[in-house]
């Protein structure tokens, strides 16, 4: 390993480095706000290396630094930096292992970066199997719970199911090509048209990679898992590993397999269109707060992969600027399901939080509009871009169909705030609202408002691999 | 064929280990004597009583004792090719397995400062 291949590394090298610190350190912190404030720390360190990180590929050609990977890194590292500071009224903050906690949120990150900068389809499995791991014990981490040891194992067993998917076609790939490197895999089945194989190897990849972002048919595992865990857990889930994992498809699909672009596109489309159905639709009937969200970020994930459908440059780059606002909006989301607490995980602890509250009903609302794609928010921003790239593309119908599902979901998340402006209060709610949860939702505020304004501030940024 | 033809005594093994496995079989069911008892019949565990709990209950601790000796099993199977290198790798390989060794060993620090090792 030279001195430039580690250069490379910068980013994942911090939150590793401070995970062991932290590691080392466990027994003798006795603060949660310092365990906290480390985790941030390394997050602020590594968003400012991978901001600053010169282009270049190395350790093998496994690992690149380009502007696609920049991209996902920052957006991961202010994902972890989101999560940490939710996590001040994690129930087990105040005793047991709040260090370790945050040593798995750091270790997570760590596999999410290591997924969005491979150049080689061994190390994003490895990537996304650290990301996998760390998080199945994050979701099982209120040991108490009985409901968090149920959905850690499913996970645990839907995880395990999907990388053994994910690694058959890793193999597939390499008998028929010899070659693991993405740019190597593509020129190798250039040569190789006509022969059905690779079609097999792509959809074992892409199931794999689908049961990572739970896209419809493989988002079974979501809901339950969304809702065992505890709510910081489940935001840093739904917003940072669906980047990270779209990251990785994007790379894979634009890069590895251009040769079956025409499968690839239909594949996508039945994915992107199912996950929007389904998602929206599911999440009419949920009077769970998680699951609405886990169904909600179902339906997004659709949304977001109609950039990617349409195969282009163009498409990736849209399907980045999805992934960038929803991430900001969803950890906006469950900021204040975490904020309002125990009451705010049933739909019903929502009622005459308007009256209550008015400031955290109005950033409910807020992030409510932005995810069901109301202007001047940035969900309208980043919904406009797929769409129109989706019929850039030709995909009509699924653009249609994308529109239609955006007015289901309208009723799905105006009902909460029918909830909290229409009715009576029934219980009273928390006092006060911890100083770092409430840093966390101005943050995603500021960033869902100034991406409603300002929509192409991320154009510059949002380049395709 | 021909590419194969080194492989053929190998098969021959196999057909002939299965065929007189499966002859003995064969043979001692349709040629030898059938006497039953019910002794005869009980499912055979070496003398022991076969109707029991399969297991008894187990100290968790031999797990973590177990687990913390995969640590240092693995860090072994890494030592000793490293130690075969050692000379073509210089300075760069002991830099590079101290770093090895010291994520190892804050994993086994951190153990220990729980208590992995207090045997109660």
């Amino acid at each position: 390993v030279s001195r430039a291949d580690l250069a490379l590394l910068v980013p994942e090298l911090i939150l590793s480095g401070m995970a062991l610190v932290l590691l080392l350190a466990a027994r003798r912190i006795q603060r949660t706000p310092l365990a906290m404030g480390g985790t941030v720390l390394a997050a602020l360190g590594a968003a400012l290396a991978a901001a600053t990180a010169e282009s270049g590929t190395g350790v093998g050609g496994m690992i690149t630094v380009d502007g696609y990977s920049r991209f996902f890194l920052v957006l991961v590292a202010a994902a972890l930096a989101l999560a940490a500071f939710l996590s001040a009224r994690h129930p087990e903050g105040e005793r047991g292992l709040r260090v370790e906690y945050h040593v798995l949120f750091l270790l997570t990150a760590t596999g999410m970066m290591l997924a969005v900068s491979s150049l080689d389809l061994l190390t994003l499995y490895l990537g996304l199997e650290l990301m996998t791991l760390c998080s199945t014990v994050l979701v099982g981490f209120t040991v108490e719970r009985p409901a968090a040891n149920e959905a850690a194992l499913k996970y645990f067993l839907i995880a395990s199911f999907a990388s053994a998917l994910l690694l058959f076609g890793i193999s597939l790939t390499y008998g028929l090509t010899g070659a693991t490197e993405l740019a190597a895999i593509a020129s190798a089945l250039k040569s190789a048209e006509g022969n059905p194989l690779p079609l097999v190897a792509l959809g074992l990849v892409l199931a794999g990679l689908a049961f990572k972002i739970a896209a419809v048919p493989f988002h079974a595992w979501a809901p339950d898992a969304y809702q065992g865990a505890s709510a910081p857990v489940a935001a840093f889930l739904a917003a940072g590993s669906k980047a990270a994992g779209l990251a990785a498809l994007g790379r894979v699909c634009l890069i590895a397999f251009p040769s079956e672009a025409g499968a690839l596109g239909r594949i996508l489309v039945v994915l992107a269109g199912l996950s929007i159905v389904v998602g929206s639709l599911l999440a009419l009937s949920q009077t769970d707060m998680k699951r609405l969200l886990a169904y909600s970020s179902i339906a997004h994930v659709g949304y977001a992969l109609l950039g990617l459908a349409a195969g282009t440059p163009g498409g990736a780059a849209a399907t980045m600027t999805y992934a960038f606002f929803y991430v900001f909006m969803t950890l906006g989301a469950f900021g204040v399901v975490i904020a309002l607490g125990a009451q705010g995980e049933s739909l019903d602890g929502y009622r005459g939080l308007a009256a209550q509250r008015p400031g955290l009903a109005a950033l409910m609302l807020l992030f409510l509009l932005s995810l069901t794609g109301i202007p001047p928010t940035a969900g309208f921003a980043a919904k406009f871009v797929v769409i129109v790239s989706a019929v850039r593309a030709d995909h009509l119908l699924l653009a249609v169909l994308a529109v239609l599902c955006s007015v289901v979901s309208a009723f799905v998340y105006l009902r909460v705030v029918v909830f909290m402006y229409m009715r009576e209060p029934t219980a009273p709610v928390p006092a006060r609202v911890s100083m770092t949860v409430s840093t966390a939702l101005a943050l995603a505020a500021l960033v869902t408002l100034f991406g409603g304004i300002v929509p192409g501030s991320l154009v510059p940024w949002a380049v395709s691999p | 064929v021909s590419a194969y033809g080194e492989y053929i005594g190998i098969a021959v093994t196999f057909v002939l280990a299965g065929g007189i496995a499966l002859a003995m079989v064969i043979l001692g069911s349709t040629l030898g004597k059938k006497n039953p008892t019910a002794v005869k019949l009980a499912p055979f565990e070496c003398g022991k009583d076969p109707l029991s709990v399969p297991m008894g209950r187990l100290a968790i601790k031999f797990y973590l004792t177990a687990i913390l000796f995969i640590l240092f099993d693995v860090e072994l199977v890494f030592l000793y090719p490293w130690a075969v290198v050692y000379r073509e790798l210089g300075l760069t390989g002991l830099v590079e397995m101290g770093v090895f060794l010291g994520v190892l060993m804050a994993g086994f620090v951190y153990a220990w400062d729980n208590g992995a090792l207090d045997w109660k």
